[in-house]
């Protein structure tokens, strides 16, 4: 069945101001990516590229490969598996654990990288305890393994939102029918969540793909790899953008794949929300297995490794300077997160006008997300000093000195970079969660006669507001986490906690690392409470 | 909406506003403005000694060289830079060559300093050294096995060799240094011979080498003195037991000498408070720091008259330098990638 389009179009809500907030949401994002690819382009050419085709380039296209799909194919069995069980089942233990299987997304893969392979490697404690039968968490596979570990809750987050939605009706339909529950899920309630699981599946890749440090850790040599080492092994940022291109061009292709879903699905979602259906209560051995599977995810992501630089810390003298960096993350994230989110809602609104100008604006704000951060950076750099440049004559004829450094170094360049490596985040949620405005029900509201602001506000709200808080709340963990564009971005003595986490694990001091990366979730705590209470009373 | 979002420009404003460098009021502190890639737990100290003695305030940034050369460089005339700091020879080099150093006399700093970790043409100093030195399981090596860099290419050694990747900088200087000795084509062969000698894919960093060597993994692993040294000292029973396990050695000690890396610093090109910043500099030279560097990094000081306690390290000194100047680690740098990049050494 095809939406009743020829009622009204769905996007004739908020028309202009959405659609020109999406283009600015889509200028900060892209703006930097576009700086690097004209570093890229304008610079001369060398004869790198053609050395690395020759050597390594193969070798980081198939690692690439390999590492994502690993992530992906972790990260959505785990959270389809876990976003099902929380939305349609009931089990001692849900609610809490509801929330608390979004913590591994604040532990960053870097770190659950160092605490695994600490662990597992020659002479570590698995190692030895297994006497060598454990397998070393490292290459490929152990990337892959810990992105899936760690970002399963993107796909989780949006998955068990989707399936709370879903009518029963189509499932119903199926097991009247004959079809087993399983059967049933996988012909009904999988392929309307498809969407939602694809958008969390693009952005589990486009993490893996953009991350350095846990692949460079573990030994996985994927393309980001390779364009940091054209950057400083052979101290070319040309070349480093020109490989760029490439994750941009993957990015591309991602975000191409995950729209392609959505347009299949899109006539199976119009059923809104009318009859959610009830939750299946799980007992005894069947619960015992859901608590099993919520928390096997939770000890490999978070409480193993997380325990184990616990236990170093205690060997350890605590790090100083753990109470600013703690408020630096807070603040830099919450901000960050409150305006990627409402730029993410203001893009995914203008995309409802399917207009050509608003599609290009949602999809050049996702490539933001495709290039390491470190890269990202530059861009930003490049975009901030020339700003400054081209401010000097004029600021020069005023007062006879050079513009002043505004923009460099500040904490707006720390949240111009996050903008434009993590809005993307936010649009996909915001876009799925307005997937539930359906067009009948703004038809409805119309022909009752109520005004647009009526309709945004007691429509659409309530219907949006558990996808627009995910948002903000994945963004606000991404900014936490976030390592290279922060390191070179940042202000003068200001450390964020993954700074001093980083720092510390980078030379192994890993009982030293110990406190900073426990406080990573400790502060994603704090708004996850808030979010999960505020949701629970919007479901009542 | 609207509030909120006026809500995070002002605090993006506060943000700003925190981090400006405060020269510019006349009754503010003098300061000096430090980027560095050295992250180590002894320069908070040696900032603070210098601020209590000079009064000069130590504003900082640190992060990977590479960045913090292209911050400098985008930042340009404006940039409020005033020292750069490295833990490399070859990023030293590239700043210089990005011209983001101003040529300065530190002839008064560097009397008792070997030349060879002297910039001939004074655009930075070193003020400590490190040493990529081999480390050999005490059971499975016999001493006198491995003398050089050289014989770790002998196939004895096939399937025994612990390294960390070739992105790392300190890799990438060794494999320089030897473009230096042996030429592109002999440190080819012998980067071409290690990775064929290695016993699994490089992965973690120098400690995981050691630990591999204590657990029976690999016979010998090259390492950095300092992290054997922080782990002869450290608290953790573990990291003492793995490295009791292992001997350091100092190699080509007949022939060209150990290979040396140094930790440098420059004065920018731009720099609004030059006095400030060669004072600094100057304090990287004093007994204070040079002490702390020996103490709480294990690096070696370059001034060889002060006195330190730490008699891990104090039992590896003396031995035979590579008098290769450093600065030609990074002439050597980009080869020297190619080289791992061509060899597949990951």
């Amino acid at each position: 069945m095809r939406p009743a389009t020829a009622f009204t179009r769905p996007g004739r809500i908020l028309p202009g101001r959405a659609t020109s907030l999406a283009i600015l949401a889509a200028t900060l994002c892209a703006a930097p990516i576009l700086a690097v690819i004209w570093i890229g382009l304008s610079g001369e050419t060398g004869d790198y590229l053609r050395h690395l085709a020759g050597t390594r380039l193969p070798t980081y296209l198939a690692t690439s490969a390999l590492v994502g799909l690993i992530a992906a194919g972790g990260a959505g069995l785990i959270g389809t598996g876990l976003g099902w069980l929380m939305a349609r089942t009931d089990f001692a233990g849900r609610r809490t654990l509801g929330w608390i299987l979004i913590l591994p997304l604040a532990v960053p893969a870097y770190v659950a990288a160092y605490a695994w392979l600490d662990l597992s490697t020659a002479g570590g404690p698995l190692h030895a305890a297994t006497g060598g039968l454990f397998p070393t968490i490292r290459g490929s596979w152990g990337a892959g393994l810990m992105f899936a570990l760690v970002l399963y809750p993107y796909v989780y987050l949006l998955a068990r939102n989707t399936f709370s939605s879903q009518s029963a009706d189509a499932y119903n339909a199926a097991r009247t029918l004959g079809a087993g529950p399983l059967t049933a899920f996988w012909r009904t309630s999988l392929p309307m969540a498809r969407p939602a699981i694809a958008a969390g599946l693009a952005l589990v890749v486009m993490e893996s793909l953009a991350d350095y440090g846990t692949v460079s850790h573990l030994g996985a040599p994927t393309l980001s790899i390779g364009l940091i080492r054209a950057w400083s092994g052979a101290g070319s940022l040309v070349d480093a953008a020109r490989l760029s291109l490439v994750l941009v061009f993957i990015a591309m292709l991602v975000f191409g794949l995950e729209r392609a879903q959505r347009r299949r699905a899109r006539s199976v979602n119009a059923a809104g929300r009318h009859k959610p259906s009830p939750r299946i209560r799980l007992s005894g051995l069947p619960a015992l297995g859901a608590l099993t599977a919520c928390l096997l995810p939770l000890a490999l992501g978070m409480v193993i490794p997380l325990g184990r630089l616990v236990w170093l810390a205690a060997h350890t003298e605590t790090a100083p300077g753990l109470a600013a960096a703690s408020w630096h993350s807070l603040t830099l994230a919450a901000i960050t997160a409150l305006i990627a989110a409402a730029l993410g809602l203001a893009t995914a609104y203008a995309l409802r006008s399917r207009t050509a100008i608003a599609t290009l604006a949602a999809r050049a704000a996702g490539l933001g997300y495709a290039v390491p951060g470190a890269v990202a950076a530059v861009g930003v750099i490049a975009i901030l000093s020339g700003t400054q440049s081209l401010l000097d004559p004029a600021w020069r004829a005023i007062t006879g000195e050079v513009f002043p450094i505004l923009l460099t170094g500040t904490g707006a360049a720390l949240v111009f970079a996050y903008l434009s490596r993590f809005a993307a985040a936010a649009i996909s949620p915001a876009e799925t969660a307005l997937t539930r405005v359906t067009p009948s029900l703004d038809g409805a509201a119309r022909t009752l006669g109520a005004s647009r602001g009526q309709r945004v506000w007691h429509i659409h709200w309530p219907l949006i507001v558990a996808g627009v808080t995910s948002a903000g709340l994945l963004v606000f963990v991404e900014v936490l986490k976030e390592l290279p564009a922060t390191m070179i971005l940042r202000p003068f003595n200001y450390d964020t906690l993954a700074i001093i986490a980083h720092n510390f694990a980078s030379d192994e001091r890993l009982g030293e690392a110990a406190l900073p990366s426990l406080l990573i979730p400790l502060v994603a705590l704090l708004p996850m409470i808030f979010v999960a209470r505020y949701l629970s009373r919007q479901d009542r | 909406m609207k509030s909120v979002k006026l809500l995070a420009f002002a605090a993006s404003l506060a943000v700003a506003a925190c981090s400006q460098p405060a020269d510019e009021v006349s009754e503010t502190p003098q300061v000096v403005n430090v980027y560095s890639a050295r992250h180590y737990s002894s320069d908070a100290a040696i900032y603070a000694a210098f601020t209590e003695e000079t009064g000069i305030e130590v504003n900082l940034v640190s992060a990977n060289g590479d960045q913090l050369i292209e911050r400098v460089r985008a930042d340009g005339e404006r940039s409020p830079a005033d020292v750069i700091i490295t833990v490399d020879a070859a990023r030293l080099h590239r700043a210089e060559e990005a011209g983001l150093f101003a040529q300065t006399d530190f002839s008064d700093l560097t009397g008792s300093v070997p030349a060879n970790l002297v910039d001939p043409e004074g655009y930075w100093v070193s003020f400590a050294k490190r040493s990529r030195v081999i480390a050999w399981s005490n059971t499975r090596v016999q001493p006198g096995e491995i003398t050089t860099y050289e014989d770790l290419a002998d196939p004895q050694w096939q399937g025994r060799i612990c390294v960390r990747g070739s992105g790392n900088a300190y890799n990438q200087s060794l494999l320089a240094s030897l473009v230096a000795h042996l030429g592109e084509e002999g440190a080819q062969a012998w980067a071409q011979a290690i990775v064929d000698n290695m016993a699994r894919d490089p992965q973690g960093g120098d400690r995981t080498q050691i630990n591999g060597i204590a657990a029976g993994e690999c016979d010998v692993a090259i390492t950095n003195h300092y992290y054997y040294a922080m782990m002869v000292n450290s608290d953790d029973p573990a990291a003492q037991a793995a490295a009791a396990q292992v001997t350091l050695f100092f190699p080509n000690q007949d022939t060209t000498g150990a290979h040396v890396n140094v930790s440098g610093a420059g004065i920018a090109v731009n720099a609004p408070n030059t006095d400030n910043a060669r004072a600094l500099i100057a304090y990287f030279f004093s007994d204070t720091a040079q002490r702390a560097f020996a103490e709480m990094t294990n690096e070696i000081p370059v001034r060889t008259d002060v006195s330190w306690e730490n008699p891990t390290l104090a039992a590896m000194l003396p031995f035979v330098e590579d008098d290769l100047n450093v600065s030609d680690l990074g002439d050597h740098n980009e080869t020297a990638q190619r080289i791992f990049d061509r060899v597949g050494w990951q």
